[in-house]
C-alpha cells in the first residue's frame, strides 16, 4: 500500500486562495453525504483525519470506494471545500489488486480497442450492429425510410459517442435517439474511433489511464473536425471529458455539450413540438439530476433544461420534484464507479436516501439521462419494493411525437405500452 | 476546448446569498426588478431558524424590542437601525414573512414582543419571529407546560437530558427520554437533516409516532430537535401532531442543523421560481464599474461566468462569508476594496477580556452607509450611485451581542430595494 501525504497533495491541487484549514468541522458535508457512516468513516472526518496527518488510515479505508465522488459535500459546505479530490487521490493510491474489480476491468476494456468501449465490444461489431438496427427501422416506418446512422462522417456538425450498453445488449434502444435526430435534421456522426461514452479510468484513481482515454477520443473528434462533441444520455462521460481535457491541458478543437441541452434547444425552437397529450392518464414522473451532467459540470442550467424538457413532455400538473434536487441532488448511490464495485450491501444501502426521495413523490416513473442512474435506480426499486419504472428521455420524445416503435418500450409500463400504436383508439 | 463564457444580464445583481441578500431578491423581484443573485450560502447554513430584531441592550435581555430600538437610536446614532424607522422594519418583516409563508415556510407573525425561545443545550434566548415548527416551545414555557422531550440514540450534539437539568428548577414538568429512531438502529452516529429527510416518507412518520406513544405517559407537548422534514416543514408538522394527538415544537439544534438547510433549499428552489437568476453556492471573483453598466465575474467548476448589471447590492456578510477579510494589519472588504471603517491599529480590535460586556470593536467595523444604503468613502462622500449595501457587513453594529441579525438583514435589504427602484 502506497502512503500518501494528503495534506501536501491538498496544497498541490486545490485552486489558488483555497485551502482545507477553513474547514470550520460543521459537518454540513457528513450530515449531506449518503456514505457517511460507512467504515466509520465520513467527508468532516476524511477532512480532520487528513489536517492531522492521519495518511495510513486514509490511504487503506475501503470507505474511498463507497464515496461516490459526487462532489455534495463542497455543494454544501459554506467553506466550498471538494472531499472527493482527496477521494481521488486516495483512490489512486490502491494497489491494482486490491481495488474493486469491477472499475479496474472496466478500465482495461476501454484500453484495449480503438472505440473505448468498456464493455468491450469492437468497433466492427458495432458498425454492424448500427447498421442493422438502422436498416430495420428504415424497413418498419416509411417516415423514417431514409434514416442515416453515419460513421466518420467529417466535417459533421455532431460527434455523437454512445453508451456500449445500447449496442452490446439493447440495440432497439437506439432506435429513439437516432430518430429524434432526424427529425430535427441534425448534422451528426458517430466515429470508429471513440464512440463508446462510458470512462470508467477516472473512477479507478488511474490518471495515466484517466488521460489516455480522454486524448484518444478527443484526437477522434479533431480528426473528423466536428464542432461539438455531443454526449448521450450519460452523466460521467461528459465530466470525464472536459474535466480531463482540463487537468491534462490537451487541444480540443471542440465544444463539449449534453444533449439534454440540445433537446431543450429543439422543443424551444419548435422542431421537436413535443407535448403531454398522450399521458391521459395522469401519470406522475419525477426527475433524477445526474450528478456528473448538473452539479459537477453544468450546474442548475442544466437542471432548468431537464425540467423544461420533462414538463414539456409529461404535462406541468404531472411532474414533481424529488427533494433536494437540481444542484443539491443526492447521488443515486451508482456513480463513481459504484454500480461496478460489486459492493452491492453498501450501494444499496447508499441508495436508499434515493428510493425515500423518489417514494415520497408517488412518482409512477422516474427519468433520467443517465446511465448509471437509471440502472440503480431499477436496482434499488427492485430491492426495496418500489413501485415506479425507470425511463430514458428519448423514449418519451419520441412516444409523445408518436414515432416510438412497439419495440422500442422496453422501459415503459403496460400504462403505456400501447400508446401511439396502431390500435390504440383512445 | 472551446467554451462559450455563460452570461446573464440583469437590471439588479445581489452578491450575498444569505438572509440579506435572498431577501434583497425576494423585494426586488417583487417590486419587478430583474435580479441575478450570486453567493455561497455561508452563514446562512448555521441559523437556529429565529429571526432576532433586538433581543438585548448593552446588558440585559430585552422584552420589549421596539423600546430598545427608540432606546438605541438615541444612544447609537449610527447604528443602521437608526437610518430605519419603526414602520420599515414592520413593513420589511411583514413582506419578507408573508413571501417565506408563500414559499412553503410558515413562521410566527411580528408582533410587539420578544419571545423566550429554546437554545440546543437548554438555555434560553428572546426572539422576534420563530418557525410555525418552533414556535408552540414559547407557549409551553410560557405555561410551564409538562413537556416530553426526546434525543435519539447515535445523535450528537443534542442532549434532552442537558436540556431538563438547565431548565428543571424554573420548569419541573420537563421530563427527558432517549429513544431510537427508525431504521437507524445501528447505533452509528446520525444526523438531524437525515431524519428530517426520512420523515418526509409517510411510511417513517408513522413508525415514529408507534414508538413515540409508547413513551408519551402524560406529557401535554412532545419537545425534539428541529427535525421535523426539510422541504414541507409545515405539513410534516401538523402530520406528526395528527398521528400523536398532541402539540409538538422542535428545538434549534448545533450545526449541522436542519433550520439553515431548509432555508437555503427554499431559496436555491423557489427565488428561480419568482423571475431571479440565481447562481448558487459559487462566489463573485472579481465587479468592475464601468460607465454604462457594472460586470461581475466568476468561475464555477465549469468555466466563466460574467453578469451585466445596472445595479449592485453588496450583502457578502463579515469574516465567515468572506465580505470581510482581517490580515494582520487592517479589515478588508475584498471584492470591491470599499473603505471599511475599523478600530485604528489592530491593537484596538480587542477588549482585555473576552467576555467584556462593551463588546470587541473589531465586530463594529463594516461599511458605512448614507440613509438610501449607498456605500460611502471616508469623506462621506457616495462611492458609486448605482452601489448599495445591506447585512451584517455594515459598520456600526454588534449583531451577534445585540441579537438583530435577522432584523438587520431584512430590513436593511428592503431598504436598500426601496432606495433602487
Amino acid at each position: 500500500m502506497n502512503i500518501i501525504d494528503f495534506k501536501a497533495r491538498a496544497e498541490e491541487l486545490l485552486p489558488e486562495g483555497a485551502n482545507y484549514d477553513a474547514c470550520l468541522a460543521c459537518g454540513l458535508c457528513a450530515s449531506g453525504c449518503p456514505a457517511s457512516g460507512f467504515d466509520g468513516m465520513d467527508p468532516r472526518r476524511f477532512i480532520r483525519m487528513a489536517m492531522l496527518g492521519m495518511n495510513e488510515e486514509l490511504s487503506t479505508t475501503p470507505w474511498v470506494w463507497t464515496c461516490t465522488q459526487c462532489q455534495r459535500c463542497a455543494q454544501v459546505c459554506p467553506m466550498n471545500i471538494d472531499v472527493s479530490v482527496l477521494v481521488g487521490v486516495a483512490r489512486s493510491a490502491w494497489p491494482k489488486d486490491k481495488k474493486p474489480k469491477g472499475i479496474v476491468r472496466s478500465c482495461e476494456a476501454q484500453m484495449r480497442f480503438e472505440g473505448t468501449s468498456a464493455m468491450g465490444l469492437q468497433t466492427e461489431d458495432f458498425v454492424e450492429i448500427i447498421e442493422e438496427t438502422a436498416e430495420e427501422i428504415r424497413e418498419d416506418s416509411v417516415q423514417f425510410k431514409s434514416l442515416q446512422a453515419p460513421m466518420n462522417k467529417k466535417g459533421a456538425h455532431f460527434f455523437v459517442n454512445q453508451n456500449s450498453r445500447e449496442p452490446a445488449t439493447e440495440p432497439e434502444e437506439l432506435g429513439p435517439l437516432w430518430k429524434i435526430f432526424d427529425y430535427v435534421g441534425a448534422d451528426w456522426t458517430y466515429a470508429s474511433k471513440g464512440w463508446a461514452a462510458e470512462n470508467f479510468c477516472m473512477f479507478t484513481g488511474d490518471d495515466d489511464s484517466w488521460e489516455k482515454m480522454v486524448k484518444q477520443r478527443v484526437d477522434a473528434v479533431n480528426e473528423l473536425g466536428c464542432d461539438v462533441w455531443l454526449n448521450t444520455e450519460c452523466g460521467h462521460s461528459f465530466y470525464t471529458l472536459w474535466k480531463g481535457v482540463e487537468r491534462f491541458n490537451l487541444q480540443a478543437n471542440f465544444e463539449p455539450d449534453s444533449l439534454v441541452t440540445y433537446y431543450a434547444k429543439w422543443i424551444r425552437e419548435g422542431k421537436l413540438p413535443v407535448n403531454s397529450d398522450w399521458n391521459r392518464q395522469g401519470l406522475k414522473f419525477t426527475l433524477q439530476d445526474p450528478c456528473q451532467l448538473v452539479r459537477k459540470s453544468i450546474g442548475d442550467p442544466a437542471a432548468d433544461d431537464l425540467r423544461y424538457v420533462t414538463r414539456k413532455l409529461v404535462g406541468d400538473e404531472n411532474f414533481i420534484d424529488m427533494q433536494p434536487c437540481r444542484s443539491a441532488n443526492y447521488c443515486c448511490g451508482g456513480g463513481g464507479g459504484f454500480l461496478q464495485a460489486g459492493m452491492n450491501e453498501q450501494r444499496r444501502a447508499y441508495g436508499k436516501r434515493k428510493f425515500d426521495q423518489i417514494q415520497t413523490t408517488e412518482a409512477d416513473y422516474v427519468l433520467t439521462p443517465c446511465h448509471n442512474c437509471h440502472s440503480q435506480i431499477e436496482d434499488i426499486g427492485g430491492h426495496f419494493g418500489g413501485n415506479y419504472r425507470v425511463v430514458h428521455l428519448w423514449t418519451l420524445i419520441c412516444l409523445s411525437l408518436g414515432i416510438l416503435g412497439e419495440n422500442e418500450r422496453k422501459y415503459l409500463g403496460p400504462d403505456l405500452a400501447k400508446i401511439g400504436l396502431a390500435g390504440d383508439n383512445e | 476546448m472551446i467554451k462559450k463564457t455563460r452570461q446573464y444580464k440583469s437590471e439588479l445583481a445581489v452578491v450575498g446569498a444569505g438572509i440579506a441578500g435572498c431577501a434583497v431578491t425576494v423585494f426586488a423581484q417583487a417590486r419587478g426588478i430583474q435580479t441575478t443573485q450570486i453567493g455561497n450560502s455561508g452563514a446562512l447554513a448555521y441559523t437556529s431558524g429565529y429571526f432576532d430584531l433586538l433581543g438585548a441592550d448593552s446588558s440585559e435581555y430585552l422584552k420589549d424590542p421596539w423600546a430598545g430600538l427608540a432606546q438605541l437610536r438615541e444612544s447609537e446614532p449610527d447604528h443602521p437601525y437608526s437610518k430605519l424607522t419603526d414602520q420599515d422594519l414592520r413593513d420589511s418583516l411583514d413582506e419578507f414573512i408573508t413571501a417565506l409563508k408563500k414559499m412553503g415556510l410558515s413562521y410566527s407573525s411580528p408582533g410587539e414582543k420578544n419571545h423566550l425561545a429554546m437554545l440546543p443545550a437548554g438555555a434560553c434566548k428572546p426572539t422576534f419571529c420563530l418557525p410555525e415548527t418552533m414556535f408552540k416551545g414559547t407557549l409551553a414555557m410560557t405555561s410551564r407546560a409538562k413537556v416530553l422531550i426526546i434525543d435519539f440514540v447515535g445523535l450528537q450534539g443534542f442532549s434532552a437530558q442537558e436540556i431538563v437539568a438547565n431548565l428543571k428548577s424554573q420548569w419541573p414538568q420537563l421530563r427527558a427520554e432517549r429513544m431510537i429512531f427508525p431504521e437507524m438502529e445501528s447505533g452509528a452516529q446520525i444526523f438531524p437533516e437525515v431524519m428530517a429527510r426520512a420523515l418526509e416518507v409517510p411510511a417513517t412518520r408513522e413508525e415514529f409516532a408507534r414508538r413515540l406513544k409508547d413513551i408519551v405517559e402524560d406529557a401535554e407537548y412532545i419537545a425534539m430537535p428541529a427535525m421535523l422534514g426539510i422541504h414541507r416543514p409545515d405539513f410534516i408538522h401538523s402530520e406528526m401532531e395528527k398521528l400523536l394527538g398532541l402539540p409538538i415544537f422542535e428545538i434549534p439544534t448545533i450545526p449541522p442543523a436542519v433550520a439553515g438547510i431548509r432555508l437555503r433549499e427554499l431559496f436555491e428552489q423557489k427565488l428561480p421560481a419568482l423571475g431571479a437568476t440565481v447562481i448558487s453556492q459559487h462566489k463573485v471573483q472579481r465587479i468592475e464599474f464601468e460607465n454604462k453598466s457594472i460586470r461581475l465575474y466568476l468561475q464555477d467548476s465549469y468555466g466563466p461566468v460574467e453578469i451585466e448589471a445596472e445595479k449592485l447590492v453588496l450583502a457578502s456578510g463579515r469574516f465567515l462569508s468572506g465580505g470581510l477579510t482581517a490580515d494582520q494589519q487592517e479589515v478588508k472588504e475584498p471584492l470591491i476594496d470599499l473603505p471599511v471603517q475599523q478600530p485604528d491599529g489592530r491593537e484596538n480590535w480587542f477588549c482585555e477580556s473576552y467576555f467584556d460586556s462593551a463588546g470587541h470593536a473589531v465586530n463594529r467595523s463594516g461599511i458605512v452607509v448614507n440613509e438610501k444604503f449607498q456605500p460611502l468613502d471616508f469623506k462621506g462622500r457616495v462611492i458609486d450611485k448605482r452601489l448599495y449595501a445591506a447585512g451584517i457587513l455594515l459598520a456600526n453594529q454588534d449583531w451577534i451581542r445585540q441579537r438583530c441579525g435577522a432584523g438587520l438583514a431584512i430590513a436593511t435589504a428592503y431598504k436598500a430595494v426601496k432606495s433602487l427602484s
